[in-house]
């Protein structure tokens, strides 16, 4: 956020006139009031977001053991028995892994297509509204759509099928291809943005020198939104490993990664598990509730993933020279 | 085949396959409304559109719903969700509009405001909470919040006043109500700090140069010219709101009770139930068929808001595009 | 990108893969199940010890949701057995057949500081039919004051089904009150407010963190419970779409005849005669 980091502050004050500011006392106390609650908040906001971090961090140091990280959940009716979160921990992984494979052939070829191409028009307007649409979909809705698809006796392969014909629909396959629909507009507006920031001169310059459209694109412009498709699978990565509804609904909730069938590396995608987030989830309140302390400790877990990732986004950025700020990429969209 | 393949592609095959790539998404949407229409069709067939209008009580109607299994009989699909839907409007609308306020002045804060240091901070800040997981949200909820409000802010006096209608358990509109605002804030703050920088400052220049002190003057023209952001921004978050279903399902008590400001104090206390918490509550149950397109429907009205909201916020920004402020 | 990068690539997803996945199985039958909460430690630990005993012949899985989730689940083919924790009911749908293979008994409890001791049968009704909603002198022991917050079931679990068969006198629980979906939460919310009051099966309260009220005068333990003088004691059912075949009638039939599985059965539930 560069540009905002340039504007009127203390260090540049709202000044009227030559070394004469306004000072508050002066102002009417409506006036003081808005002042007042914009200082609030402002810190407000930023006190919140240390709490979170602090409260996690505190409660994960005090329940986090890394025998947890690398232990695997069990059955057991006593705490101390019941074992880490090793395979929730896979089972993020692995959801991300697939949803990113998943999401970044539509999300780059309709970023290249809409920005090299684009004709017709009213096509090019269909796509821009549907990953819109798609963006503004709740993570529920497209949990129940997943459910509904790979429920159908055609995607039967993709999962388990019941004794009595009943196709369960629920595997990593499933959660997979519903994670791509949610890491696929922040890669698709990173990489937009990053295209539709290519100078015209080395579009140009390629063409001067006899290259066809799709020459330039894999030589020229695809390798000069390396980052910005970087930055956009930073952000679906982040969008998915944060994602709750979709693994509670889809992924079968099985503490431990239940494979299925006996292809190898198949059986696993075919089968069921949890994640992190389903894995916080059912040991709070809202699920089983025995293991406040396991949550917390995966939820520490968790956020730690998270804030590397927003990390890693900003290196990203800055490396590329431009930032833009918050929205660069869609950061926050 | 494979050497056509490596052959350099011309143009128009290019443009073909990436345009049926492109496609891809659109299929996938339509998808989305046909299969989730199908599934909702049988609450829309029996009960019209009265289904989201109030009558009866809707626990018991999702209880026979859940207990009917193979074949329901059609008394099966009856219902009314109001509750719900009351919710739903209560919950985001509440939010939606402190958090509107919040984000106003906590950009005005960002860009006008904040000393250097702090700015730098800020922006970090900013995009952390946009990306904390709905689910660690509700933890904090869940486990400080809710013991909180339900032991130390309810008294025993404003328990006993409802209870023999519904129980107060600390769960309800007031924490739901905060961590949603706080959810969608930085969303917001991104979106109208991005706008206010881009008012040109020769603006509010010469609003001070009229007179007006400095806030006056951020309120009266930086403000106003990025109202197109504004609006976006209340979109998005209106849309996010309406979509957050694990943290509503943790936090708000789940009781598909509609809170009544008649009551008071206690209103703030009552537990409710959102569309996208329902769902989420009763997933176990979709394999009955009622119960399923039950929750199914519940899905299509969300995404029918979903794209009401963008037209709505597409509409409300036409007026506004002449200020020709980036929105 | 080139090859070496795509091949590690590759060999960074089958990584994956490969750690997530244990040595590949032969083709085994799956045996799915789901349905109630208060016998999911029971049938999740029979489960455990069937595979330990029978290796490489089946797997389970195993889902919760109720007691009604699991009879819709199982009427409609989707799971090979339903769990279910009351009585079969007219409601239910036709061509199911009910295997006992445990029983249990419903506690009602409340929260450790409320030192509520005993309830007769026309208080306990009088509690969650909504008809008394303070505490009072009148409750032998109990220590809370103010308005008795009720923690009930959703209305498909078969411990809400049973304990208002048994306990209630066939009355119904209204719907004003908290339902919770499954016995982990229900115990987490007695847990956390002082001035609650609720039912468990005997595995959840006897695990400790709440207190276990008597009926009428009797305890609610296993003791007593075997011997048939607490009302309240339920029956686990193991439910299939017609009779049970193949590897789930092998697997009922092993609880209902192993001495490893009674053995199981006999640490925290009561057996079935």
């Amino acid at each position: 956020m560069s540009a905002v980091a340039h504007r009127a502050g203390p260090d540049r004050p709202m000044r009227t006139g030559r070394g004469r500011r306004s000072s508050p006392t002066t102002w009417r106390w409506g006036d003081r009031l808005a002042l007042a609650f914009a200082w609030i908040a402002g810190i407000g906001l930023c006190a919140i977001a240390a709490g979170i971090v602090l409260y996690m961090g505190y409660r994960g140091i005090e329940y986090l053991r890394p025998s947890l990280i690398f232990q695997r959940p069990a059955l057991s009716t006593t705490q101390s028995g019941s074992g880490g979160f090793l395979d929730p921990l896979l089972g993020t992984a692995l959801l991300t892994v697939i949803g990113i494979l998943l999401a970044v052939p539509p999300a780059v070829g309709s970023a290249l297509w809409l920005a090299e191409y684009g004709r017709p028009t009213w096509l090019a307007r269909a796509v821009e509204s549907s990953i819109e649409i798609v963006a503004g979909t709740p993570d529920i809705v497209i949990a129940l759509f997943g459910l509904s698809i790979f429920q159908l006796s055609l995607f039967a392969p993709f999962s388990f099928t019941a004794s009595g014909g009943g196709v369960f629909g629920k595997s990593f396959i499933a959660a997979g291809a519903m994670m791509s629909l949610i890491a696929l507009p922040p890669l698709f507006t990173a990489t937009r943005d990053g295209l539709q920031a290519v100078p015209a001169h080395m579009r140009e310059a390629a063409f001067a020198l006899g290259k066809t459209r799709i020459a330039t694109i894999r030589r020229v412009l695809l390798p000069s939104v390396r980052s910005n498709i970087a930055t956009g699978v930073t952000l679906g990565v982040s969008r998915i490993i944060g994602d709750t509804a979709i693994v509670v609904l889809l992924l079968g909730e099985t503490l431990r990664l239940d494979q299925q069938g006996s292809v190898p590396g198949l059986n696993v995608l075919r089968g069921t598990g949890s994640t992190l987030t389903s894995y916080v989830y059912g040991n709070s309140p809202a699920g089983e509730g025995g293991a406040p302390q396991k949550a917390y400790a995966a939820a520490f877990v968790l956020m730690v993933l998270v804030l590397a990732l927003n990390l890693l986004v900003d290196r990203i950025g800055r490396s590329q020279g431009d930032a833009s700020g918050l929205t660069a990429a869609g950061a926050v969209v | 085949m494979g050497k056509r393949l490596r052959d350099p592609w011309s143009d128009h095959r290019a443009e073909r396959t990436l345009g049926a790539v492109s496609l891809t998404v659109g299929v996938v949407v339509v998808a989305m409304v046909v299969f989730v229409g199908i599934h909702a069709w049988p609450i829309f067939r029996h009960n019209g559109l009265s289904w989201v209008g109030p009558g009866g009580s809707l626990e018991t109607e999702i209880a026979n719903m859940g207990s009917t299994s193979v074949h329901p009989p059609p008394s099966a699909y009856q219902l009314r969700a109001w509750p719900l839907v009351y919710g739903t409007l209560l919950s985001t609308g509440i939010a939606v509009g402190l958090g509107l306020v919040i984000s106003v002045f906590s950009s005005i804060f960002i860009v006008e405001l904040a000393p250097a240091r702090l700015r730098k901070v800020a922006i970090p800040v900013i995009r952390l909470l946009a990306s904390v997981p709905s689910v660690i949200y509700g933890l904090i909820g869940i486990l400080v919040l809710v013991p909180f409000v339900g032991n130390d802010l309810i008294s025993s006096s404003q328990k006993a006043s409802v209870q023999n209608v519904v129980e107060l358990t600390g769960a309800g509109l007031a924490v739901t109500v905060v961590i949603l605002t706080v959810m969608i804030t930085p969303i917001m703050i991104a979106l109208i700090c991005e706008a206010l920088v881009s008012v040109p400052s020769s603006w509010r220049e010469g609003a001070i140069a009229l007179g007006l002190n400095p806030l006056r003057a951020v309120l009266a023209v930086t403000v106003r010219a990025a109202r197109p952001a504004i609006v976006a921004a209340a979109v998005l978050a209106t849309a996010r709101a309406l979509g957050e279903a694990i943290m509503i399902s943790m936090v708000s008590g789940s009781r598909s009770f509609a809170p009544k400001p008649i009551d008071g104090l206690v209103f703030l206390f009552e537990p409710l139930r959102t569309l996208a918490s329902a769902i989420v509550d009763y997933h176990e149950g979709v394999s009955a068929p009622a119960l399923g397109s039950a929750l199914y429907a519940f899905a299509f009205l969300l995404l029918f808001s979903a794209f009401v909201l963008s037209v709505a916020g597409y509409l409300i920004k036409l007026p506004l595009r002449k200020y020709q402020v980036r929105g | 990108m080139n090859r070496i990068r795509r091949l590690s690539v590759a060999f960074a997803v089958a990584g994956v893969l490969g750690v997530a996945a244990p040595a590949a199985a032969s083709a085994l039958t799956t045996i799915s199940i789901s349905g109630a909460t208060a016998s999911y430690p029971l049938v999740s630990l029979l489960a455990q010890k069937y595979v330990k005993t029978h290796p490489k012949k089946v797997k389970f899985k195993i889902a919760q949701g109720g007691a009604q989730v699991g009879i819709n689940d199982v009427a409609a083919g989707r799971v090979t057995i339903g769990d279910v924790s009351r009585d079969p009911l007219s409601s239910d749908p036709a061509g199911l057949v009910f295997y006992p293979i445990a029983r249990y008994a419903i506690c009602v409890v409340t929260n450790k500081a409320n030192a509520l001791s005993n309830l007769t049968q026309g208080q306990l009704t009088s509690i969650f039919t909504g008809k008394t909603r303070s505490w009072s002198a009148s409750l032998t022991g109990a220590t809370a004051t103010g308005t008795i917050d009720v923690i009930s079931r959703q209305q498909g679990a078969g411990v809400l089904s049973s304990f208002q068969t048994l306990l209630l006198e066939g009355k119904k629980v209204p719907g004003t009150f908290p339902e919770k979906i499954s016995e982990g939460q229900l115990k987490q919310a007695v847990e956390s407010d002082p001035v609650s009051i609720g039912y468990l099966s005997n595995y959840q309260s006897e695990k400790g963190g709440v207190n276990v009220v008597a009926v009428g005068g009797v305890a609610c333990n296993k003791a007593d419970a075997i011997s048939g003088q607490y009302p309240g004691v339920a029956r686990f059912y193991e439910v299939t779409k017609g009779r049970a075949t193949g590897a789930a009638l092998a697997f009922i039939g092993w609880i209902e005849k192993s001495a490893a599985a009674r053995k199981i059965i006999s640490t925290q539930w009561l057996p079935i005669t």
